[in-house]
């Protein structure tokens, strides 16, 4: 290739190898890709698909000793040292490349910077130790890192501690930290998962500014194709460990070979349509009995544009529910619901000041409808949530459940009241207790509310409920660790069923899963909705989620609702400035949007002259 | 920080209180006549009553108490009389006529056996009690966090089983065991070699020279009473350590290009400190308090040794006096060790 000089990292069949007492896990299994200099790569697949272990060989991070380089080279061009293979290099000079060649940032920015340090501290460490400067000079520079990456009122950030800025700011400063010495490759493993799709556009824009500006090669990693649609050049899509597909972003987004890839790309909800059934990764492939991955045989569709055309719900069919749904009587009405949290201080507690995490908020769910609740973190969404079930006591107004209002009810009948409200949490790692099989967390709640007449009866229901959830009914005596964040959720949901509840409060309950796993955990939560006629209220921060779930959509920001109305009409005529600005933040993955900016940086390295 | 300072100091003083209430109430409900055993059995009715009427024993109980806390607040409001003047040793604040507002140590009143003030008494034995929970702490604070780093660096390993076999073992040792086995062996049987003695004081007093500090006596019953407390922060500074090796920041820190001995101790250690200080404040304060059987063996003339006597004599004053004090020891160093904590951790001084 003509570009051949230019290549600033290469990886030649590369296998990183765990071993443990099960037997040994091919997280990297052979797997080769160039980057060249200021190129944007992205590497995308779902959790456990070795890409993160792509990335902490590079940077030679690897966990000892369950970890080992079972074969392949990484050639680095380094500026300072030349080319050196950093899978054979010795930990002095690795130490060198760190930071100065190949820096990180990485995907829980709550707990990657150190709690102790200041912002500035862990900036300026990471400068005076590769570059022989003052300590004056050292903090000169890392005011201008916090300005080149946005942080409002640099000076102040750089004397705060981690936790006294938020999650986006946090991230600005592992930006700020990775940047510092200029590093000619950039690693950012998952930098946006754990940020609001808001902060997630604001980070990924900065980033392609910054890559473009210092002329970085920038590796992202992500689960999700459409967070990089903006930002990579390339795409390398993996999957167990190895690379299934890679090549130019407009070519994977326009003509995806692979059935994984073709998976990826259509499992994300849109805004633009809504669809009755979210296709899955599963449904355009298979692995045949040699355990390759194949194009499923029999597949529904024979396309992503297909699985698109063929889901679609038409106007009319949105039109005719919508009306149904307004003929029946609601099931819960909200009336001027406060729920305020005091700031306390002093010795006698005396409040002084409230938060208004819920302010004045008035509306109604049907029976059988999906009603969908969005905003950022912060906005008040889930205390509302939580407010109506009595989780959190309102400060003032009413719940009426069938027209009674539950802040009035008694111990007897709150009782009631929980078996009808369920709730489905966010985190499906922390809400399942770790010492608790599966089934006994199943059948808990039907032994309190004396649902089946013997635990023989009641095992049986759990028995079916985990099939209906799609999950195996031997799993009954297993434990939590055993499983994937998927088939914890699933777990979760099997556990909210078992006491046959009329009304679920969903409380972002996929945004901690890939998207390939969030379609398949929304398409379950839908086909279970149909069988049992749930009445949902569905919480997320992502637009796109809520539009393809709800019937009606709520905008909620800063504990009140700025704006509600039927799904199609607010994606269509957003009133609110708000609701714009969580509809700009989607990722689109617009494929005429990725040939335009591909055609611009092609003219502008074409006038460089490579 | 003054603030966060000042609401401690607040809880503390409700504290004492509470103790205070306990420990009197809590005495009185004790058998035995303290008059009688200010007189001795002998003695006849009239001296018995005039000795009630000294210390108001004649009183109800509650009048008792609340003469109790007079004597005890360090503000207080006294008749000015010479006796008074005399029995308080306080400062006058304000004249009130007959009486006057005073600034006073508080008054723990005299043992029944020596008549001395209890105070003076306990003070005097106190320090050489400091001086030996500080050594001892000391002790096992650097060799506990440094054997706990060792340990969580070598997880898994032969010297990482060994360190935490042997720190079971120091865990599980009961004091007055370890006490005589450890006199036994470096101060009677290894005594030429280690040139110590079996029991000894910290401060030799001779006839010419005085009063002459003898810091070789601390060795021995230091190292004794240190043993445990070094195994807890051995084990908590193990945990602490591979807790915090694991977490997001530490790969951040390697990820910048770090040494591996700076990650450890700039970023690890620093952040695996803060359970270690709770043990440590706990331990000292109970060090201070509970040398007892240690102070019993080594002969070690302190606080401990002091209480002891008094409660075999069943020397009331001096034993509440002991439990105040004792008291005081574990709010101060508590006190202490929040404001450390808010020092070490900047998310502490926001809640």
């Amino acid at each position: 290739m003509a570009m051949k000089e230019n290549v600033i990292l290469d990886v030649k069949n590369l296998k990183t190898h765990f071993t443990s007492k099960r037997g040994v896990v091919k997280a990297v299994d052979d797997i080769s890709f160039t980057i060249h200099k200021g190129e944007t790569i992205g590497i995308v697949g779902e959790s456990g698909s070795g890409k993160s272990v792509t990335a902490l060989t590079m940077m030679g991070l690897l966990p000892k000793p369950q970890a080992s380089i079972e074969g392949g080279d990484i050639i680095l061009n380094s500026p300072g040292l030349g080319p050196v293979d950093v899978t054979k290099v010795d930990e002095k000079t690795m130490r060198k490349i760190r930071g100065e060649d190949i820096a990180m940032i990485f995907q829980e920015p709550m707990s990657s910077l150190n709690p102790v340090y200041t912002c500035g501290d862990q900036v300026m460490e990471a400068i005076m130790l590769h570059r022989n400067v003052s300590r004056k000079e050292a903090k000169v520079r890392t005011i201008d890192l916090f300005k080149k990456v946005k942080l409002p009122r640099p000076e102040k950030i750089f004397d705060t501690y981690p936790h006294q800025i938020s999650g986006g700011q946090k991230q600005r400063v592992m930006i700020a930290m990775a940047m510092s010495c200029d590093p000619r490759v950039l690693i950012a493993d998952e930098p946006t998962t754990a940020l609001d799709v808001t902060v997630q556009k604001s980070i990924v824009d900065l980033m392609k500014e910054l890559s473009e500006d210092n002329d970085m090669a920038t590796i992202f990693i992500t689960h999700d194709l459409g967070v990089i649609a903006d930002i990579a050049d390339k795409v390398v899509v993996m999957y167990q460990g190895k690379i299934v597909e890679q090549g130019p972003i407009f070519n994977i987004f326009n003509n995806p070979q692979h059935p994984y890839t073709k998976g990826l790309l259509a499992c994300r909800p849109r805004l633009d349509v809504k669809l009755r059934e979210l296709p899955t990764v599963s449904d355009f492939m298979e692995v045949n009995p040699e355990g390759e991955i194949v194009e499923k045989k029999d597949s529904k569709y024979k396309s992503a544009a297909f699985a698109v055309l063929s889901n679609l719900v038409t106007e009319d069919e949105i039109q005719e529910k919508q009306l149904k749904m307004l003929k029946d009587q609601p099931i819960i009405e909200v009336k001027n619901l406060k729920t305020y949290f005091p700031v306390r201080e002093g010795i006698f507690k005396k409040s002084k000041e409230v938060i208004k995490a819920v302010d004045d908020v008035s509306f109604k769910v049907f029976e059988g409808e999906t009603l969908g609740l969005v905003g950022e973190s912060g906005c008040g969404k889930t205390t509302l949530g939580r407010s109506m079930m009595r989780l959190i006591e309102p400060t003032e107004g009413e719940v009426l459940f069938f027209g009674k209002n539950i802040l009035d009810y008694n111990k007897k009948e709150m009782m009631q009241l929980r078996k009808d409200m369920q709730i489905i949490f966010q985190d499906p790692y922390s809400s399942l207790n770790p010492r608790q099989t599966i089934g006994d967390a199943i059948v808990e709640p039907m032994r309190f509310h004396k649902i089946g007449s013997s635990d023989k009866e009641r095992r049986s229901i759990a028995e079916n409920l985990l099939e209906e959830v799609g999950l195996s009914p031997n799993f009954y005596t297993r434990y939590p660790h055993e499983f994937s964040g998927g088939q914890r959720q699933r777990i979760v949901i099997a556990r909210a069923l078992a006491v046959d509840p009329k009304f679920i409060i969903c409380d972002e309950s996929v945004s901690a899963l890939d998207v390939s796993v969030q379609a398949q955990v929304l398409n379950l939560l839908n086909r279970l909705k149909e069988n049992h006629d749930f009445t949902y209220i569905f919480i997320s921060h992502d637009l796109s989620v809520v539009k393809f779930m709800a019937d009606r959509i709520m905008v909620m920001n800063d504990g009140k609702i700025v704006e509600s109305g039927f799904s199609e009409s607010i994606y269509d005529a957003p009133k609110s400035d708000y609701t714009i600005k969580l509809m700009n933040a989607i990722p689109h993955g617009n494929i005429e949007d990725i040939r335009r900016r591909t055609l611009q940086r092609k003219a502008k390295t074409d006038t460089y002259g490579y | 920080m003054l603030k966060f300072i000042g609401r401690r100091l607040g809880y503390g003083l409700l504290v004492m209180m509470g103790v205070t209430v306990i420990v009197f109430f809590l005495f009185h409900l004790l058998p035995g006549d303290p008059a009688r055993m200010v007189a001795g059995k002998r003695s006849d009715i009239t001296t018995i009553e005039a000795i009630n009427k000294e210390f108001g024993l004649d009183k109800p109980l509650p009048v008792q108490f609340y003469l109790y806390l007079k004597d005890l607040s360090p503000i207080s409001i006294h008749e000015d009389t010479p006796q008074n003047q005399d029995k308080y040793e306080y400062t006058e604040l304000i004249n009130l006529g007959e009486e006057v507002l005073v600034l006073k140590a508080p008054y723990l009143r005299r043992s029944f056996q020596t008549n001395k003030r209890v105070g003076e008494l306990l003070m005097e034995n106190l320090e050489p009690t400091i001086w030996l929970a500080l050594a001892a702490m000391a002790f096992a604070t650097i060799f506990g966090i440094a054997i706990g780093v060792v340990s969580a660096v070598n997880q898994h390993k032969f010297l990482d089983n060994f360190l935490v076999a042997g720190s079971v073992l120091g865990i599980s040792l009961p004091s007055f065991v370890a006490a005589i086995i450890i006199s036994m062996i470096f101060g009677y049987y290894l005594a030429d070699w280690t040139g110590l003695g079996l029991t000894g004081q910290l401060y030799d007093y001779s006839p010419f020279g005085g009063k002459t500090l003898n810091l070789k006596n601390l060795v021995l019953p230091a190292f004794t009473l240190g043993i445990r407390p070094l195994a807890i922060i051995m084990q908590l500074t193990r945990s602490s350590m591979l807790d915090v090796l694991k977490q997001d920041y530490i790969r951040t820190a390697y990820s910048k290009g770090l040494p591996y001995k700076k990650v450890l101790v700039k970023h690890a250690l620093k952040n695996a400190l803060n359970p270690v200080i709770t043990a440590v404040s706990g331990w000292l304060a109970s060090l201070m308090a509970g040398a007892f059987f240690v102070e019993l063996v080594f002969d070690w003339k302190g606080f401990g040794y002091v209480t002891i006597k008094a409660v075999e004599s069943l020397d009331f004053p001096v034993v509440m006096g002991a439990v105040l004090i004792i008291a005081l020891i574990f709010v101060f160093v508590n006190i202490l060790v929040d404001a450390l904590y808010a020092l070490i951790d900047p998310r502490v001084r926001i809640s």
